[in-house]
This record gives C-alpha cells, sequence and structure tokens, in this order.
C-alpha cells in the first residue's frame, strides 16, 4: 500500500509477450482455413494482445505474481491443431487413472495437449439436442452460437493480457450445449491430459444451458511432471439463461512445470442457478480468474475452491462477484492449506452495481499455514454502490486448530494422522457444499495422497 | 409525543467552520512548488544546513514519484497544487501568552472553543493558523516534570540532538509521494517529548485552522513517548469552505517506546473542498501500546492510513476508525499493522456511513513477518449505507509469512434496517430522529472512547447529517 500500483502506458508496453513462437504469423496460420468471422476475430484478439502491457506487479491484479520471473514466454511454442484419436491402449496411465472413476456420466469427452480426441454422449441426450463436442467441430456444426458467444460477451479479447492471448491463440476446446429444459441427472466428465512438455497449450470451453436445463459440468486437467515450463491456457466461458441450473467443477492436477492460466467467467441469467468448484492441486503457478456476473433477477452462484500447495507451489486466486441485477446473491468460500515453502493469493471482490438492490453477497477466504515458510496472502474486498444490500467477508489466516489436535490426540490418534484429519476436515467443508458424486471421493483421496507422502 | 431538543436547537444546515477572518500575512511563498519555495521556507525558519539539505532531497523524490493511481480521485490535484501557496506565515513569532496572540487570529479560536477547552480539559493547547504555530502552552506541573510541548520548529531549535535523532526515521521522505512533499516543505506541528514514566493524566492539544483561501497546509509532528510514559494527543482541523480547493498534507511520526502508552485522536472536520492527504506512522517498541483513534468527517478526499510498525515483542498497536461520507466527499481511510516481532497484537475497528453521494473505503494492510510468532490480529469493518447512492469499498490486504500467527478480517455492510426504523416510530419518534439515533448507535462503540466534548460534537454532527436524510 505504500507504493502505488500504476499502469504503464499503452506505449511502453507494446508488444510485450510477442515472440519467436508467438507472433501474428502464427495466428494468420491458425486461422488461415477458418471462416472469415472467425480469422478477424482472432486478429483483432492479437490486436488485443500486442497492445496489452505484460502485466507486472504493480498492478493490483497481479501484486502477489511476478510474472518476469515466473513465467518465460520466449521459449514457448504452441501445440499445433492436430487431428487426434484417442487409443485407450496407448494413453498415458495418469489420465487412465484419471478417467477410472468416470464411468457414471451423461457424457464423456477426452483432450489431449488441446485438440479433442474421442467425445460420447448418451443417446438419449444426444436424441434432445444435447451438443457436446470440440469447438473446432461447432464452429462448422454450430456457427451462429460459437460466432455469437465465443470470447464476445464473457471473456472478451480486451479483458486483460492472457485473455487475449487465448482469444487468438485457442487450438481447440469443448462445446457443451443444453437445450430448453433437458435435464440431465449425470455429470458430463471432460478429461484433459497435457503430454508435450516445454509448450504453450490454449484450449476453450462454452457451456450454454438454455431456460429451465439443468446439468453438471466436472473437467479435470492433468499431467505427469513436465520436464520443462509448460504454459496451459484454459478460456471457460459459461451461460445460464432463466431458470437453468449449472454447476461447473474444475479439478487442476497438473504435473509440476506446468503455469497454468485458468480464465473463467460466469453469466447467470433470471432465477438460475450457477455453482462453480475449483479445486487445484497441482501445477508449479497456478493462476485462476474467475468472475461470476449475476445478471438476472433473483440469480444466485455459488463459488467454491479449495487448494493444497506444497513444494514451492505458488497459487493465485483473483475472483469477482459482479451484482449487476437485483435480488440476487452470490456465496464465496476458498480455503487454502499451505505446506513447505508453497505460497497462497486470494484476491476477491464483491462488486455491488448502482441499482442491484437487495443483493445478498458474502465472501470468505480461510487458510492454514502448515509449515514455518509457507505463506498466504488474503485481499477480500468489497465495493457496494447500492443500499439496501446484505454483504460481508472475512479472512482467516492461522495454523492448525491446537483444540481439535488436542482432542483427537487424547483419543489416542499419533500427531501426525490427527493433523491429516483436521486438514481433510478442514478443506472437506467446501467439498460437503458441492457434493457431486465421484468428486468428493476423488478430491478427498488426492488430499490423503498428499498428506501421506 | 417527546420533542428531541438536541435536533430542534441546532438548526443549523450548513458546514459550522465556516468563518473566514480578515487578515493580512507576514509572508507568503508563490504560488506552487519549487526549489525557489523550499529554501524561502528554510530561510524562514532559520534552519541548520542540515535541514535545508533533508528538504532539498525530499523535493527531488518528490519529483520523482508518480501520483498514485490507487485511493480517491487525484486527477484534479496536480491542477490545485500549481495554484496553491505552500507556505503562509501568519504573525512574526509564536506566542505563549493567549493575550499576545493577534486578536484576528486569537477571535477565530475562540469561535472554535479552543481557550475555554484549555482551561477546563487539557494539559497542553497548540494552535496552528496557516503554515505556523500561533500559540503553544504546557500547564507549569508538566513542564515542571520535563514534558516538552513545543511547536515542531522550536522543538528543532531547542532540543536538536533528540529531535534529528528521531525526525524523518519513522517515515521516510521516499515512503511516499505525499510524505515527501510534505518533507520538503513542512511547517508547523508539533514536537512532543514525555519522560520517562510520567503519566498525563488530561490530554495535550493541537488545533489547525487553515483560514486562507487556495493554501496548502503541511504540519509535521514527532512524538517521543519514553519508557513507561503514558499520554493523549489530540489533534482537529477546520477551514472556511471555498470555491477553490485547498491541501493538507501531514506527516506525524511517533515513537512510543518499551512499555510507554500512547494514545493520538484525531478529529477531521476540514472544509468539503479540503484534499487531506496525510501520513501517520507510529514505531511500537517492547510491550508498549500505541492507539490510533481516527475521526474523518470533513474534506473533499482523506487518504490517510495510520499504522502501527510493531517492532518491539509484546507490543500492541490498535486503530480505530470512524469515517463519515456526505455529498461529493470520499474518506479512504483505514490503518495498517506490522507485525515485525514476536507475540505483538493488534487490532482495528473501522465504521463507516456514507449518506447521498458519498463514499467510504476503508483500505488496509495486516502483515506478519516471518519469526512475528505467536501474533494476533484481529479487523473489523462495518459500513452503513444511508442512500442508494451512498457507496462503499473494503480493501483489506493480509500478508502472512509465519504459520504461528492468528489473523482475522469480518467485514460488513448494511443500511439502516426498515425494522430499526419501525420500531423506534412506533415510540413516537421522527423518522429523521430514529434514523440519528440508530446512526450515533452505530459509532457508540467509537464515540465513547473519546473525550467527552469530541463525544458531544461527533453526535451533534450526526444529528445535522442525517437532517433531510430520510426519503
Amino acid at each position: 500500500m505504500a507504493e502505488s500500483p500504476t499502469i504503464e502506458g499503452p506505449v511502453a508496453g507494446m508488444m510485450e509477450g510477442v515472440t519467436e513462437h508467438l507472433n501474428r504469423q502464427t495466428v494468420e496460420a491458425l486461422a488461415a482455413d477458418e471462416p472469415k468471422w472467425l480469422a478477424e476475430r482472432r486478429l483483432a484478439a492479437w490486436d488485443a494482445y500486442e497492445r496489452t502491457p505484460m502485466p507486472t506487479t504493480r498492478l493490483e491484479e497481479w501484486r502477489y505474481t511476478d510474472l518476469s520471473r515466473k513465467l518465460d514466454l520466449a521459449p514457448l511454442r504452441p501445440v499445433p491443431w492436430e487431428a487426434r484419436s484417442f487409443d485407450r491402449s496407448a494413453a498415458p496411465a495418469g489420465l487412465l487413472d484419471a478417467m477410472e472413476d468416470d464411468r457414471e456420466a451423461s457424457g464423456h469427452l477426452v483432450e489431449l495437449d488441446g485438440t479433442v480426441a474421442s467425445t460420447d454422449l448418451r443417446e438419449e441426450f444426444a436424441s434432445k439436442g444435447v451438443v457436446l463436442t470440440s469447438l473446432r467441430a461447432a464452429v462448422e456444426s454450430h456457427p451462429e452460437l460459437i460466432q455469437e458467444l465465443l470470447a464476445t460477451q464473457a471473456l472478451p479479447a480486451d479483458l486483460g493480457k492472457f485473455q487475449a492471448l487465448n482469444a487468438a491463440l485457442w487450438t481447440d476446446g469443448i462445446l457443451l450445449y443444453v437445450p430448453k429444459g433437458v435435464r440431465m441427472e449425470r455429470p458430463i466428465r471432460v478429461s484433459r491430459w497435457i503430454e508435450s512438455a516445454g509448450k504453450a497449450h490454449f484450449s476453450r470451453t462454452l457451456i450454454v444451458a438454455e431456460e429451465g436445463s439443468q446439468v453438471s459440468y466436472v473437467d479435470e486437467i492433468g499431467s505427469d511432471p513436465l520436464s520443462s515450463q509448460t504454459l496451459v491456457s484454459s478460456a471457460v466461458e459459461v451461460f445460464t439463461r432463466p431458470n437453468a441450473q449449472l454447476q461447473y467443477v474444475s479439478l487442476q492436477r497438473l504435473g509440476r512445470g506446468a503455469f497454468h492460466l485458468s480464465q473463467q467467467r460466469t453469466i447467470a441469467e433470471k432465477d438460475s442457478t450457477l455453482d462453480t468448484l475449483n479445486v487445484s492441486i497441482g501445477a508449479s503457478v497456478a493462476r485462476l480468474d474467475l468472475n461470476a456476473r449475476l445478471v438476472g433477477l433473483g440469480a444466485n452462484s455459488d463459488m467454491l475452491g479449495l487448494c493444497f500447495g506444497e513444494d514451492d507451489q505458488h497459487f493465485d486466486h483473483n475472483t469477482s462477484q459482479d451484482h449487476v441485477a437485483p435480488n440476487a446473491t452470490s456465496d464465496l468460500l476458498y480455503k487454502g492449506a499451505l505446506d513447505d515453502r508453497a505460497r497462497s493469493v486470494f484476491r476477491g471482490i464483491i462488486k455491488v452495481h448502482r441499482g442491484a438492490l437487495g443483493t445478498d453477497a458474502y465472501q470468505t477466504n480461510r487458510n492454514l499455514l502448515l509449515s514455518e515458510k509457507a505463506r498466504a496472502d488474503s485481499l477480500p474486498n468489497l465495493e457496494i454502490e447500492a443500499d439496501d444490500v446484505r454483504c460481508s467477508h472475512g479472512a482467516t489466516i492461522g495454523q492448525l486448530d491446537q483444540d481439535h489436535l488436542f482432542y483427537l490426540m487424547s483419543r489416542g490418534l499419533p500427531r501426525s494422522l490427527a493433523e491429516r484429519l483436521v486438514v481433510i476436515g478442514f478443506l472437506g467443508e467446501i467439498l460437503s457444499r458441492l457434493p457431486l458424486g465421484g468428486v468428493v471421493e476423488k478430491v478427498t483421496g488426492i488430499i490423503e495422497e498428499k498428506l501421506h507422502a | 409525543m417527546p420533542q428531541n431538543e438536541v435536533i430542534q436547537d441546532l438548526g443549523l444546515d450548513e458546514y459550522k467552520y465556516h468563518f473566514i477572518t480578515e487578515d493580512e500575512p507576514v509572508f507568503r511563498s508563490g504560488r506552487g512548488l519549487n526549489e525557489k519555495v523550499v529554501r524561502e521556507i528554510s530561510a524562514q525558519k532559520d534552519e541548520p544546513q542540515w535541514m535545508l539539505d533533508f528538504r532539498l532531497k525530499a523535493l527531488k523524490i518528490y519529483n520523482a514519484k508518480p501520483m498514485p493511481t490507487w485511493g480517491g480521485d487525484l486527477s484534479n490535484l496536480e491542477a490545485v497544487l500549481d495554484e496553491i501557496y505552500f507556505y503562509v506565515r501568519p504573525q512574526e513569532k509564536m506566542e505563549r501568552s493567549w493575550d499576545d496572540v493577534p486578536p484576528n487570529i486569537k477571535e477565530t479560536f475562540e469561535r472554535l472553543g479552543i481557550p475555554e477547552a484549555e482551561q477546563k480539559i487539557l494539559a497542553g493547547v497548540g494552535a496552528q493558523y496557516e503554515s505556523e504555530m500561533v500559540y503553544h502552552s504546557l500547564k507549569k506541573e508538566w513542564d515542571d516534570k520535563g514534558v516538552i510541548f513545543d511547536s515542531i520548529e522550536d522543538g528543532l531549535k531547542n532540543h536538536p540532538e533528540i529531535f534529528r535523532e528521531h525526525f524523518g526515521t519513522v517515515i521516510p521522505s521516499a515512503d511516499n509521494k505525499f510524505s515527501a512533499m510534505n518533507s520538503a516543505v513542512w511547517s508547523g506541528g508539533s514536537f512532543v517529548y514525555i519522560p520517562k514514566g510520567v503519566e498525563l493524566d488530561t490530554p495535550l492539544q493541537a488545533y489547525f485552522r487553515v483560514n486562507q483561501e487556495q493554501m496548502g497546509q503541511f504540519e509535521r509532528t514527532l512524538i517521543i513517548a519514553d519508557e513507561g510514559s503514558k499520554a493523549h494527543y489530540i489533534e482537529g482541523c477546520t477551514a472556511p469552505v471555498y470555491s477553490t480547493e485547498s491541501f493538507h498534507s501531514g506527516v506525524i511520526e511517533i515513537v512510543v517506546k518499551p512499555n510507554a502508552h500512547f494514545r493520538y485522536t484525531t478529529i477531521q472536520n476540514w472544509s468539503n473542498n479540503m484534499y487531506n492527504l496525510v501520513t501517520q506512522r507510529a514505531l511500537v517498541h517492547e510491550n508498549a501500546t500505541m492507539e490510533w483513534l481516527d475521526g474523518n468527517l470533513g474534506s473533499k478526499l482523506t487518504m490517510k492510513y495510520p499504522s502501527c510498525y510493531l517492532v518491539g515483542e509484546g507490543a500492541h498497536g490498535s486503530v480505530l476508525s470512524i469515517a463519515y461520507s456526505g455529498d461529493g466527499q470520499h474518506q479512504d481511510t483505514g490503518g495498517k499493522l506490522i507485525h515485525a516481532a514476536p507475540h505483538t497484537t493488534s487490532q482495528i475497528i473501522s465504521k463507516s456511513i456514507s449518506k447521498g453521494t458519498g463514499r467510504s473505503t476503508y483500505r488496509g494492510l495486516c502483515q506478519v513477518h516471518e519469526g512475528a510468532v505467536g501474533s494476533k490480529s484481529n479487523v473489523e469493518c462495518d459500513a452503513l449505507l444511508i442512500n442508494e447512492t451512498s457507496r462503499t469499498d473494503t480493501y483489506p490486504y493480509i500478508e502472512i509469512e509465519e504459520k504461528r500467527s492468528n489473523i482475522g478480517h469480518e467485514a460488513t455492510v448494511s443500511k439502516v434496517g426498515d425494522e430499526q426504523l419501525f420500531y423506534l416510530m412506533s415510540r413516537g419518534m421522527s423518522e429523521e430522529e430514529a434514523m440519528a439515533l440508530i446512526v450515533r448507535g452505530f459509532i457508540e462503540p467509537i464515540a465513547k472512547l473519546l473525550p467527552l466534548e469530541y463525544a458531544v460534537e461527533l453526535n451533534r454532527l450526526i444529528d445535522l447529517e442525517m437532517e433531510g436524510s430520510v426519503g
């Protein structure tokens, strides 16, 4: 606070981040055989990328993540698109493990190195008009929908440097479209796997739940440890139309070496429910930008998240709850447990726009420091421009609750086991609030595994 | 139906400190800030070379630093600064006897109730008019015990060693753009030394008045509370309302030595055309306590975050902050708590009220350095919104490097509840009275810590401001 974060002038930042591999020619090559509107959209996004300076720690939103030290774009070559198929016998063991628990689903999709390799959707939903397909295929099959919603309303390129980069360079991604009134009991499961180290991967997800529909979507991204720094950029746009209900879950289990940039924006219309859960376990650096926008009367978004960090992992969560419409509610709970020299940043903002009367908005961030060298920074912000609101936020940072430990140890548990239980209980609260089948067990299992190590 | 006499009697609907005293200053610098002005100020004060060097170095730092882009709207400030007088000397020398103060200035402070308060409740009084302290006095019993309560200029002249040892050490010139500005052009303010073990049972008070149009006031205060001492210092600020904007930028440095207890109270009620950008910081040593009580009611824009650097084991720091933002006002206030030693504790309690188009912002930092084991900090912010056009923001920064610590932050935002209003009105109160009562209840936890006169004044102000606020 002592020194002022300053936004550099446009001239100073011109062309920052343009490299031998990330440049206009790469975008032009990608756009070469695409429809004109899409090619133009990519190039406009590239223009936005070129003129936006590289974020520095002088920007509030990047205060605690120094890209000049954490990310080297120069050697990163974008993975080119190539037609791929999913061959179970040749698939990496880690991916098969991840898919093992995902049998019970309304549909599956597998993406390898940013390219969709297989999709299957239960016939009952396909016949009702549900679409689960690769974004590339959707450009052909659903051009109007893609043209209307891809990188326009939710994550337009001028939102920021990396939003622009993804909008210019995405190779493939996922479209899920749920028509009016269709209700899907079991989730859609998406497994994304990164194989090529030292590359830049750009993928997008677009989800639209039409009026009165219901769906849950579980995205899991993973990799083996990556031998050199690998950029994994995910852009996620989610829309719920009136009275729709949607749950979006993202599970991030990338190997060390990954720099994960996940940019998500959800837009909830009248009386719809749009809940998200972000679980960050892997990667060396994971930056999540999550914005929930409540644009319809009575819309509701619950935003849940947890991270568990060890070694020198660095997590940076940047969230916002944008209340544009009256009588909407949002409730955010993010928790982090940090071991070794791991570090987490939580910066969240509740923004109640003028006229958004009757807003109920809450925001809580809790952090557990498990080692001497772990560090947590928390910035829960409020900006309120309407008077008839109920808003609160809270943040805590501390160590394991000694009373809890004492209780468990007095029942004969050794300290190490008691500590493990307290950590699992601390993080488990998040999972209990969005008890999607399979997800709770999977995440609990991952955390237990980490604690035993 | 019972009549609330306080409200009936006030019958004022404008800023009560608006009155202009006709006078001619003894010396006035040119407009704007430059090296010539800095040299003039130093020459007027007949300063030692080291202080002139200090000022000139600070001017360089000021020029090199960009205008903050966070906080309030400073887009017009550079234009304002080009027009203001950085130094206005109202009289030849500071007086020790009230009778010797020039009549027009004396009248000003009499209208503000200062001499009366001095006799009744204060251990000492300082009064600053424009750029200089015009009056300073300390009751004899405290003088006899070695307490020093003087203008900052006399502090430099008469106590050069202790002055130089501490001056600019708590808040270096380069801390921020406005501390650099103050370091270049400071004038007026207090120098306070409380000797070991001396406990003052009544407060010291400094009163700051800006009378002239388009002027900048840059008081500089240095306070040293020696081991085991205890004291309370109060500052109050007012100015008349002009159509042009004025500027106030103080730097307050406090050293609280081991086992000492110091409280610093500010009741800022500048007119609504004043930019008020102040840096206040205390260095708190072993087992010492520092309390900031910060009331921001006036000004166009205030940016002020009183800080406690808890550098000694067991040190305690607290900030109690109350902000009121009416039409066109922005109070960007809060506090900073730096835990740099083990077993240090701190708290911030912040309450703000935004009315009309007013905006109240809480901005705070709580930092626990590695090794500050067993530190505890708790921050609570409550914001009350009166109208649909009012705005409030909360920007806490929490930076924790030590696992053996316990840090919490809570904030709530609410509007005056319809049920509360209905209940009071069903007991026969008018809506305005009910509103004023609820707001008084909201700030009561802080108001009760104020000396009685200030608590009364604050309540009067709330009543006044709530008039016509309904609907």
